[in-house]
């Protein structure tokens, strides 16, 4: 039984991670109609912001401000440079954002170094609980908290603010809320910023959940974020999260009891859900 | 046209007997090893061009044939004996292997959008991957296995004309599929797919034949690739290949079929002498970035690439007008 609840806080808790990437992927493909295949860059950069400042600050706060502020940074520079040329063309879209991803990863190298770096966990978050033979790492359950956290903010602004208002009526026809007289290019960089601030966000929470992090980690889980956007249905936030938790629970159970097709699982999901439902679980239109 | 035509091939004549004669007026090993390795690289490039250039759709799984190939030939000559017979029995047996695959791949997948098309290739070479990683017995692994190059290959002039060989029958196979009636349907398919649907044309079908083309080609350049290294291991079915096809193809010029050859040639030479270079000053390592930049460039700037670039020059120096492939042509926002 034990061994059961320690599977899952472990496979709920990548999955939360997983879906705070997710989340500004959807937002950024429901709203925009672009596909970001740098996402994972902007992750990394999250993550690797974050150990720095914390290995210079040793304050975990400042660290998680640093990530947010790398993604704002990296997010309004991404939304000039290589999306604003390329709206309305997917192939262009898919081919830029690569070779953008490319750039991000080698960067981290020229900036950061070549070798990967230590993430330490903050003094309050380190340990675990014990409730009987169950031993709950702490860190585990400050991820799942704060993912719900912050699944719950967002569809408070999407559905309780005007700004959310105006994202979801973006999300069904843009031309039409640009007609009434609102800056929609401007929304979009804003979009745009916040989904590249979530990402890094997940990157700097990522950090002391895996110990270490590399360059090449933006690819792995820029792919990952993607699966889970297809799985879950482009635009749909809590398609997010349920194909998020999904792939959280399939991969940590699977790396239990079938190891050798852990590494396979993602890729099987998505393949099943892409050949009988393309449009994913959850579609936020047609 | 005729004439412009013909003096199109007379150039491609002379570049290909001069990279026959190369080798023979050079003693350069170095040269013949990279020439070599961008003749098989070219033909990948070439392969993925099929589909990005001239059908119009990014496959993230061009790798997986790649792979089928090399593994094919490694595991042919490690378990039955290195001689010429079963090398050429190899790359056949890989070749109908990537048809298969491409074939029910194809039909899975290119019903899909561009965007889900590109995630469910990229999925299903992932698959491919942990296959080729988990299947120990038959592939090594990551660890990978050495086997025994046919004996007539050990001379690296033999093996240098027989992928400049490969490569030249490549080249006028695609130059000929897609100038065939075929390969106006896919340039039709790349411009505007639902009017060619509805002008009565089995979409999927020429897709499907398009990617069926493209991954047998792939599989031969995997065939050539294991043998010039005489080694075979996991990474020849990682995403670095796809990334690589993809570069050449874009920074050579998409849908032109002498741009990747060009791309691969760039990529390659720069790899060599940048990773050269980084003996001196460690910024040089880190070579991809140039890449990277210099294909954001070619993408956001250069659509059609170094080969497009010369033709629109020529071109204009003649005071013709160059079309733009639609799908690769800037367009702004709707508003």
């Amino acid at each position: 039984m034990e061994l059961l609840i320690n599977i899952f806080v472990n496979g709920l808790a990548t999955g939360m991670l997983i879906f705070l990437l997710a989340a500004g992927l959807t937002l950024i493909f429901g709203l925009m109609d672009v596909l970001n295949f740098a996402h994972g860059g902007l992750f990394v950069w999250g993550a690797f912001a974050a150990v720095w400042t914390y290995t210079a600050t040793d304050s975990f706060m400042l660290a998680i401000l640093g990530a947010l502020l790398t993604g704002v940074v990296l997010g309004f520079v991404t939304e000039k440079l290589i999306i604003a040329p390329v709206y309305g063309n997917h192939v262009q879209q898919i081919l830029i954002t690569l070779g953008f991803m490319l750039v991000l990863t080698e960067m981290i190298k020229v900036v950061f170094g070549p070798n990967q770096l230590a993430a330490g966990v903050p003094s309050y978050l380190a340990g675990s609980f014990e409730i009987g033979d169950v031993i709950l790492i702490k860190y585990r359950l400050f991820i799942i908290v704060t993912g719900f956290v912050v699944f719950a903010l967002i569809q408070f602004i999407l559905k309780r603010t005007k700004i959310g208002l105006i994202v979801r009526a973006g999300v069904l026809n843009k031309d039409m809320v640009q007609a009434l007289g609102i800056h929609i290019k401007k929304v979009f960089l804003y979009t745009f910023i916040a989904g590249a601030a979530l990402a890094a966000f997940g990157g700097a929470l990522m950090a002391p959940y895996s110990g270490v992090v590399y360059a090449e980690m933006g690819l792995e889980f820029g792919i990952l974020a993607f699966i889970v956007v297809v799985i879950g249905g482009m635009g749909s936030l809590p398609g997010s999260l349920f194909a998020a938790i999904l792939v959280g629970l399939a991969g940590s159970f699977m790396a239990y009891y079938v190891p050798d097709l852990s590494l396979a699982v993602n890729m099987i999901l998505m393949a099943i859900v892409l050949i009988f439902r393309p449009q994913g679980l959850f579609a936020a239109r047609g | 046209m005729a004439k412009a035509l013909s003096l199109h091939n007379g150039v491609y004549l002379i570049i290909a007997l001069a990279l026959i004669i190369f080798p023979f007026v050079t003693e350069s090993r170095t040269w013949t090893i990279l020439l070599t390795q961008i003749f098989i690289f070219a033909i990948l490039a070439m392969s993925y061009d099929l589909l990005l250039g001239y059908t119009g759709i990014v496959s993230f799984g061009h790798a997986m044939f790649f792979g089928i190939g090399a593994y094919s030939t490694g595991i042919f000559l490690k378990s039955f004996e290195p001689t010429l017979l079963y090398f050429i029995l190899s790359i056949a047996c890989g070749m109908v292997l990537a048809a298969i695959v491409s074939f029910f791949v194809g039909i899975l997948t290119l019903r899909l959008k561009s965007h889900y098309f590109a995630m469910l290739t990229l999925a299903l070479s992932g698959l491919f991957l942990v296959a080729a990683e988990k299947w120990r017995t038959l592939t090594y692994g990551n660890d990978g296995f050495t086997f025994r190059a046919p004996e007539i290959f050990q001379d690296r002039l033999v093996f240098y004309l027989v992928a400049l060989g490969c490569l030249l029958a490549s080249f006028v196979f695609l130059k000929r599929f897609v100038s065939s009636p075929m390969g106006r349907v896919l340039i039709s398919l790349r411009e505007n797919e639902s009017r060619t649907a509805s002008l009565g044309f089995k979409t999927l079908h020429y897709k499907v034949i398009a990617s069926v083309a493209a991954g047998v080609i792939a599989s031969l350049a995997g065939s050539l690739y294991a043998i010039s290294l005489r080694f075979v291991n996991t990474s020849v079915m990682t995403m670095d290949i796809t990334l690589d096809a993809l570069l050449m193809t874009i920074i050579g010029g998409v849908g032109t079929l002498i741009g990747p050859i060009l791309g691969a040639g760039v990529i390659e030479l720069a790899q060599h002498y940048l990773s050269g270079l980084a003996r001196e000053n460690p910024i040089f390592e880190r070579w991809i970035i140039l890449f990277g930049i210099l294909y954001i460039l070619a993408v956001i700037f250069f659509p059609r690439g170094i080969a497009g670039g010369i033709q629109s020059l020529y071109l204009k120096l003649r005071g013709k007008k160059v079309g733009v492939h639609r799908s690769l042509k800037k367009r702004v926002v709707k508003s």
